[in-house]
């Protein structure tokens, strides 16, 4: 760890002193935020761990997208499908909102590789359709060639042609002025009946909690008959990984007290943002540490920053500088193409900086002698 | 450090032990009594009951079919604590923290994940790590996989290329063992297939459950791998399944294997209500079969959630939902379905569920070859074990248990009947050695000099729920780690697994295959020493050959 950096209060400091400021902040603390947390599954279990002994909130800065689909998930269930099945077995794919191929522009290229998948239901040919996806700018991904593609965006806000599609779907009785919205519209919930395997992607940040159900409606209609899914875009930060760590630990999805008997979720109480305008939390860790990614601090709070680039942070935080997940190591994260959590090797093996968990864990030590002492 | 466990009655099935005697303990190992050396510690156990630690051989404790469930069902530990079962009021009381430090109170040491997921496997692993104190063993699940259908399909499956995957995989996800779950049946699911059967095939890879089953028995009896293939079979849950689960009996080739969970499919469809034990029959075949061993799956009435590879089965299942919601994932291989589920003691089928269980464990011929489980969390919460040891035990309390349930269901169950009492020697067999032995974890669920120092002290009681919900003391590899019933140190076990070695031609194969269908690299889902951050954290268990 000697040649990492720190700074406390805007001057630089060994790390060993930076380590125990931040654990004489944080043991002094009433009810302190570990928030930002764009860290490996290390680094959030050691978070986690520390925000329990303290009895703080853990949030993560992704978590907009997680919370509906959580709050939606525990409501009424989901049905989700593995990239891997969508990329080869799913003969109609449904982008809905611009969300997901903002977020990954090769998306398409790699849900509709050229060269064929695995056998698959049915004997359509594959097709795409992209609704509300805004795919006729020219900044936005080409779609695959040779494949089917209908793009159905009208003038219609994006909730409004979720609602449309599900109507058409279940053949209901609405009307429609826009005559060839209607007629795209109702051609693509015939194309979906008729689908052996039809998946509807998006991202959950996008999608109000409404829509979201919408959608989750619209699979619980098909699978009557045929098969379907859905696919979410993974959210920035390792947010998905972060909050499987936290939902193992705890039961309970992030943004979630430790300050009672029992951990306790509420999206709104607990929300960073809410927390430090409110002023109810009195301290916070900001945990930025993934190599290629950056999460977007709050304004005006002074905090323990744990980060991997700390050239922005304020002059009265403390500063621990280090090491990037996947970049200076190894790092456990969740990985959109399993679908789940896996290993990605260090771009540059970097061991001169402490990780975020042995941080994280040496703070916890300090704040432990402190209370024993 | 040299401990001394004095006077207690030993019950050691193992090695035929059922008396008073002393055990000594050193370096994490049961030793022989040393000569002439005074112990260092000395617990005076004088009228207690000293067994080896417990070793649960099927319950789903982590991995991200676990984790799925609990994002559907955070509520769970509080349903279940509203209707009287013994668990915290709280969504942590079903986190990896409070699973090892429930099991070691009751006296387990040892558990097994059942269903970890190859491309999850990392997940798995990191997640059974954060456990306290139990020590692990995954199984890795295939059969309903591309890769081994594409194999059977094209007539590769008898040769080596099929072990040298399986070997493979469980060197992959670091596994114990294999599991099968309604082997095809899964895939068959994904071309919109709702029934699948024994000689059902696979649609476009034209291979049949049968084969499946047939071909892994083969890959792993052929590995030298202890455990045989684990295997939940096709038409889990229907009235009339019995039939299924004799047929595959039937066609185990006399090889070595085991059955899951058999409970569900010890259903016949006689009576009024179509809905019947199949408890005789099936366990005539049992007997019968002795390359078969079985784990039963009790069912316990009370709110519960139902965990399960077997996505066709689950789909169907999400029917009778309780609470309605529902979570199936549609996933490589198997996938994952989550079904909240209400056993309901006033419920016919329920009840009869309930008296088929306990029936299976009391028409064991040989405990050996018929072990505990709930399925927890599919049968039962785990925290119910010691009401079902109670059951087993004790005639009495199942007449109790009987005289709440529906007259329907009393008048075609065969439990009443029974008057056969677990005894405290056949307990441990089915809780300790029996599972041990089966996994190949030779280590373990016995008392003789060389064991790992895995040991639950009891006192004995009439009523055996309090008797087995709270161990006296348990010590782990050594280590007392619980007293009257509370955990007194955190300490954190190893996961055990197994390597049979295999052609490198083979990893070769399957990275062209993941990189081309799933443009994926296995590497990102091989459990290697370093995903857990704990130092010795794996170790690999003879190999027998």
């Amino acid at each position: 760890m000697a040649k990492a950096k720190a700074k406390a209060r805007g001057r630089e400091a060994e790390l060993d002193s930076a380590l125990e400021r931040a654990a004489d902040l944080l043991g002094r603390a009433r009810f302190p935020i570990f928030g930002g947390l764009f860290t490996d599954i290390a680094g959030a279990a050691a978070a986690l761990s520390l925000a329990e002994t303290l009895g703080g909130v853990f949030d993560h800065a992704s978590s907009a997208g997680l919370m509906r689909a959580s709050k939606v998930m525990r409501e009424t269930g989901a049905t989700p499908a593995s990239f891997g099945e969508v990329r080869n077995r799913a003969d109609t794919v449904v982008v809905i909102g611009k969300g997901p191929l903002t977020r990954d522009p090769d998306l398409l290229d790699k849900l509709f590789p050229a060269k064929p998948g695995l056998p698959r239901p049915g004997d359509n040919k594959r097709e795409l359709i992209l609704l509300g996806a805004d795919n006729t700018k020219t900044d936005n991904p080409k779609t695959p060639k040779g494949l089917r593609t209908t793009a159905i965006d009208g003038k219609s806000p994006l909730p409004e042609l979720v609602a449309l599609l599900a109507a058409s779907l279940r053949e209901g009785r609405f009307d429609l002025r826009d005559k060839a919205l209607r007629t795209e519209i109702d051609e693509t919930a015939a194309r979906l009946r008729k689908s052996a395997f039809a998946v509807f992607v998006y991202d959950p940040a996008e999608l109000e909690e409404p829509v979201l159900h919408t959608v989750l409606e619209m699979v619980r209609h098909l699978v009557l008959t045929t098969r379907a899914a859905i696919l979410t875009t993974a959210a920035s930060g390792n947010g998905d990984g972060v909050n499987l760590c936290f939902t193992w630990t705890c039961g309970l999805p992030v943004r979630t007290s430790f300050a009672g008997a029992v951990p306790q979720h509420d999206a709104w109480a607990y929300d960073t943002d809410r927390l430090l305008k409110s002023g109810e939390a009195d301290a916070l860790v900001w945990i930025d540490a993934l190599a290629g990614e950056s999460a977007v601090r709050p304004k005006g709070v002074s905090a323990v920053v744990l980060s991997a680039n700390p050239g922005g942070a304020g002059k009265d935080d403390i500063v621990i500088e280090v090491a990037s997940a996947a970049g200076d190591h190894d790092a456990a994260l969740y990985l959109s193409p399993i679908s789940g959590i896996g290993m990605v090797k260090a771009a540059k093996a970097n061991k001169d900086k402490p990780t975020v968990a042995a941080a994280l864990t040496r703070i916890a030590e300090l704040i432990d002698e402190r209370r024993a002492a | 450090m040299l401990i001394e466990l004095r006077g207690g009655r030993i019950i050691d099935p193992a090695h035929n032990r059922d008396g008073v005697g002393d055990l000594f303990i050193e370096d994490g190992r049961i030793i022989a009594a040393p000569e002439g050396r005074t112990p260092d510690e000395v617990y005076d156990v004088t009228g207690k009951i000293v067994m080896a630690g417990a070793v649960d051989m099927h319950s789903h404790i982590a991995g991200s079919n676990v984790t799925l469930a609990r994002q559907l069902m955070p509520e769970l530990p509080m349903l279940a604590a509203q209707g009287g079962q013994p668990i915290p009021a709280s969504p942590a009381s079903w986190g990896a923290y409070a699973t090892g430090i429930r099991y070691a109170e009751m006296g387990y040491t040892t558990v097994i994940e059942p269903a970890m997921i190859p491309t999850h496997a990392i997940e798995a692993q990191v997640e059974l790590a954060s456990i306290p104190i139990i020590d692990v063993a995954g199984l890795v699940i295939l059969g309903n996989d591309d890769y081994t259908l594409e194999l059977l399909r094209d007539g590769r499956g008898g040769g080596d290329e099929l072990k040298d995957y399986v070997a493979w995989t469980l060197h992959h996800s670091k596994a114990i063992g294999l599991k099968v779950i309604n082997a095809g049946g899964s895939e068959a699911f994904k071309f919109n297939d709702r029934k699948f059967g024994l000689d059902d095939e696979v649609p476009d890879y034209g291979v049949s459950s049968r084969a499946i089953v047939e071909a892994m028995q083969t890959a792993v009896a052929g590995l030298g791998i202890p455990h045989p293939p684990h295997v939940h079979c096709n038409n889990l849950g229907i009235a009339g399944n019995v039939e299924t689960a004799v047929a595959t009996l039937e066609a185990t080739q006399g090889l070595p294997i085991h059955f899951a969970h058999i409970q569900f499919y010890g259903y016949g469809d006689g009576g009024d209500r179509g809905f019947s034990s199949g408890a005789p029959g099936l366990m005539e075949a049992v007997n019968k079969h002795k390359n078969a061993t079985v784990d039963v799956g009790q069912v316990m009435f009370g709110q519960t959630v139902t965990i399960s590879g077997d996505i066709l089965r689950q789909f169907d299942g999400r029917r009778a939902a309780n609470p309605k919601k529902w979570a199936i994932n549609q996933g490589e291989g198997n996938g994952t379905g989550v079904v909240p589920y209400h056993y309901k003691k006033k419920s016919f089928v329920n009840a009869l569920q309930w008296a088929i269980g306990l029936e299976i464990f009391l028409m064991a011929e040989d405990p050996w070859r018929v072990l505990f489980s709930t399925d927890h969390p599919n049968g039962a919460l785990f925290v119910r074990y010691p009401e079902i040891f109670h059951l087993l035990m004790d005639k009495d309390e199942r007449a109790r248990w009987l005289d709440d349930l529906p007259d329907a269901a009393r008048e075609v169950s065969n439990l009443a009947e029974i008057t056969r009492e677990l005894t405290l020697s056949e307990l441990a067999i089915i809780t300790r050695a029996a599972p041990a032995k089966l996994m190949g974890l030779t280590d373990r669920g016995h008392l003789a000099p060389g064991a790992i120092a895995d040991i639950a002290v009891y006192t004995e009681q009439k009523n055996k729920t309090a008797m087995f919900s709270a161990a006296d003391l348990v010590f782990k590899s050594g280590s007392l780690v619980v007293r009257n019933g509370k955990v007194v140190s955190v300490t954190y076990g190893r996961c055990y697994h197994v390597e049979p070695g295999f052609d490198a031609q083979i990893e070769k194969r399957v990275k062209t295959f993941y990189d081309r269908y799933y443009g994926a690299d296995p590497s990102w889902f091989g459990v290697t020493d370093a995903v857990t951050h704990r130092r010795d954290r794996f170790a690999t268990i003879p190999m027998p050959r």
